[in-house]
């Protein structure tokens, strides 16, 4: 007599599996096609640019006709070349005042703004944001009126004042930079002061309370509170300031031209001139894979010493 | 026999098919046969309405004087963002203009490497097919835009430097009208700013505008005999004439003679001007237009011209600053016709007087400055006075002027380094040394 061996019966779970897989779409391709729109335009919008210019910077091009193939000249001349190692420095105080000043002030600002009881919120909010919104072209204007030497507002002022004017604020090298630098504050601060009010919103309102309880003062909860909170913020904030400053064109450009004296040129107003008002595109082109080598490899250090992306415990 | 009609399917298909050949023929080159007559539609880049307003009213005359009949359509933008679209459009391979002007300051950009001659169409041949044209127009004002002998575009003007001054002020205040030597002006100069606190020469530290800072010592360098660079395109900054011409705006700088204003053409010159602190100044002829009317036109009435003073060891009593070529794109359907309505509109005696009357820009043919018309012209601005003769007289004066395709380089270098001599921050000797020096290491890179 045999016995026969009872197979083990299929659970409601085993069956409902089953079922799921013969209902499986027969075109495993489906989800990629669904995605590959982004692909492709990240590939027809970024890495064949990069590709192109990479190419391009190893070539003596005039921007039109054929390139010829240089091999590495344009990175040899550019290591050599005065111009560029001052709009590199040029460009180094800019992030210095991006990163060292404009996000510290826009978080004491932040933080002021997000005090309890204070009056006609929106208003100062606005107003912090306006300059943001302001055409680039306006804000050249205007501060071009205000630091005029002989007819400027703010030498009136200090005339006024202190019964001395005549400063050149746009037509010395080292004045020139700090104009840039005041415009880069008065234009990018209430900007990022945005992103840290609304860090500061996020903070639950228990830690303050606790701090409160421990008996911490205005600064130990500054600094144990809410600058820990901030943390994700003040990394991001930082990072897009690094990236936004390093490829700064506008205000020097409208402003100074980059002058006097190169005093005020950029990386990014470097490589426009050498492209679109000197022809040689191919130079241009290796001063942007420079940029691009330069603020990719330090945001990625950035990235990695604030801890941006990485799961918090 | 009975056919079925098209499914719906079909339909779309054909419908994809014919829309998808459409586009294409769209996309394409369009024909390049020559059109020779008939209707035309010449595309016109320019970044001064004042041209625009000129060829519009010449097309009556060129389709008098040509097979075509001309219809325009204009783009404008400014001088850089013109050049920077032709190359751009060129490089797409379509929608390049057929006619397009160029100021001076931005033309050197076609000069590099072959760029001219691969999208414009040397003129040479067709200056030298109307009879006597090719000798009555002034060289000085051709060179500018040509390149290896060939002409790739023809000049709006021949821009030369006069002396403005105010002529109230210096009547009120005794002052000679017609001093000789630019040595005895700015004597004058210092005591009129000692006096008056008013300066009669300006010079632009417009540190946003490297061509502004330089045309200040430009003008006067040329006139003084000096250049920036030769006919082969070779820097010959670095001279006694310039060091001469520059240490002459320094020291002026320092009396008060000469003042530095942030912008020509801005709100600065206009509060110089409004407050008197600045009565007179060197500048091309077409600043009475863009700079003096446009500022101040409620002194209208109060300003004279008159010639450049002479420098004492030589040199003319003019130079010339500016300017606008236009050229043919090469190779296109209406290249013919684009340059037949350059010819007979801006070429033409009738087009040359017109092109006074209507936009201020002197004509760019010798034979033109006889014309009786023009010689009995006032000028309402300048009380009445006969400019035309004045600029006529000062025809002989005119400096010639060449541009190399690293011109801009030249006024980066430059510019920087005239504002530190202005500051006292280095000699003029020094400064121009600098700047040949920097130019020679950034050039050709």
């Amino acid at each position: 007599m045999t016995t026969a061996v009872a197979g083990p019966t299929r659970t409601d779970d085993q069956r409902a599996k089953a079922d799921t897989a013969a209902r499986r779409p027969r075109r495993p391709w489906a989800p990629y096609l669904f995605i590959s729109p982004f692909y492709l335009l990240y590939v027809l919008f970024l890495l064949v640019p990069v590709a192109v210019s990479v190419w391009l910077s190893l070539t003596e091009w005039v921007g039109l006709g054929t390139p010829h193939w240089v091999g590495l000249r344009n990175y040899r001349l550019l290591a050599t070349d005065i111009s560029f190692h001052r709009a590199l420095g040029n460009t180094a105080v800019f992030v210095l005042v991006a990163v060292c000043v404009v996000v510290p002030l826009a978080l004491l600002i932040a933080q002021a703004l997000n005090t309890r009881g204070l009056r006609a919120r929106d208003l100062w909010r606005t107003a912090y944001f306006v300059p943001i919104v302001v055409s680039p072209i306006l804000v050249a204007l205007i501060f071009g009126l205000l630091f005029d030497r002989q007819f400027g507002l703010v030498n009136s002022v200090l005339r006024a004042l202190f019964g001395t004017g005549g400063v050149d604020w746009l037509g010395d090298p080292s004045l020139a930079k700090v104009s840039i630098a005041l415009v880069m504050l008065w234009r990018w601060t209430g900007y990022l002061t945005v992103f840290f009010l609304a860090g500061l919103q996020s903070v639950p309102r228990e830690l303050y309370e606790a701090a409160a309880i421990d008996g911490a003062g205005r600064l130990r909860t500054f600094t144990t509170v809410t600058l820990p909170a901030l943390k994700p913020v003040t990394a991001f904030v930082v990072v897009t300031s690094f990236i936004g400053a390093a490829q700064i064109f506008e205000e020097p450009y409208l402003l100074t031209g980059g002058g006097p004296a190169e005093s005020t040129l950029s990386v990014t107003m470097f490589i426009y001139r050498a492209a679109f008002q000197r022809q040689q595109f191919g130079y241009a082109a290796a001063a942007a894979v420079v940029l691009f080598v330069l603020v990719f490899g330090l945001s990625q250090l950035f990235n990695r010493l604030l801890g941006i992306g990485r799961a918090t415990s | 026999m009975f056919t079925a009609p098209p499914s719906r399917r079909t339909l779309l298909r054909g419908a994809l098919g014919l829309g998808t050949a459409a586009a294409l023929t769209a996309c394409g080159g369009g024909s390049t046969t020559a059109r020779t007559s008939g209707d035309v539609t010449l595309s016109l880049w320019t970044h001064d309405p004042g041209y625009e307003a000129f060829f519009r009213k010449g097309i009556p005359e060129a389709d008098r004087l040509t097979d075509f009949r001309y219809h325009l359509d204009v783009t404008r933008a400014g001088p850089a963002d013109l050049v920077t679209k032709l190359l751009a459009q060129a490089v797409a391979g379509r929608g390049t203009p057929d006619t397009i002007g160029f100021e001076i300051g931005s033309f050197p950009r076609m000069l590099r490497g072959d760029i001219a001659p691969r999208l414009l169409r040397d003129l040479t041949p067709d200056l030298a097919a109307v009879p006597g044209l090719k000798d009555d127009l002034l060289p000085a004002r051709l060179a500018p835009f040509g390149k290896d002998g060939k002409v790739y575009a023809l000049d709006s003007d021949t821009p030369m430097v006069v002396y403005y001054y105010r002529d109230d002020l210096f009547t009120r205040w005794k002052l000679p009208k017609s001093t000789e030597t630019w040595e005895e002006f700015a004597e004058l100069g210092t005591r009129v700013h000692q006096d008056h606190g008013a300066s009669l020469c300006v010079v632009s530290t417009a540190g946003s505008d490297a061509g502004q800072i330089v045309q200040s010592f430009q003008m006067l360098l040329y006139q003084r005999g000096g250049a920036f660079f030769d006919a082969e395109q070779n820097l010959v900054l670095d001279s006694p004439e310039a060091e001469e011409t520059l240490r002459f705006l320094c020291d002026g700088l320092r009396t008060g003679f000469v003042i530095d204003i942030s912008d020509y053409y801005g709100a600065a010159m206009q509060a110089a001007l409004k407050s008197g602190k600045v009565v007179g100044l060197p500048m091309a002829i077409w600043y009475k237009n863009y700079g003096l009317i446009a500022n101040v036109p409620e002194q209208k009435g109060r300003w004279r011209v008159r010639a450049l003073p002479r420098f004492t060891k030589g040199g003319g009593v003019t130079a010339a600053l500016g300017g606008t070529g236009f050229g043919v794109v090469k190779d296109k359907a209406n290249t013919v016709a684009a340059t037949d309505f350059l010819l007979k509109t801006w070429l033409t005696h009738d087009g040359q007087v017109r092109r006074f009357t209507e936009t201020g820009y002197l004509p760019t043919r010798r034979s033109v400055y006889a014309d009786p018309g023009l010689n009995a012209t006032t000028d309402d601005f300048c009380g009445g006075q006969h400019l035309f003769r004045l600029y006529r007289s000062l025809l002989p004066d005119v400096p010639a002027f060449h541009q190399s395709p690293d011109q801009s380089i030249l006024f980066d270098v430059l510019a920087g380094n005239l504002l530190r001599a202005y500051r006292g921050d280095a000699t003029p000797r020094q400064a121009l040394k600098q700047t040949a020096a920097d130019y020679r290491d950034q050039a050709g890179r």
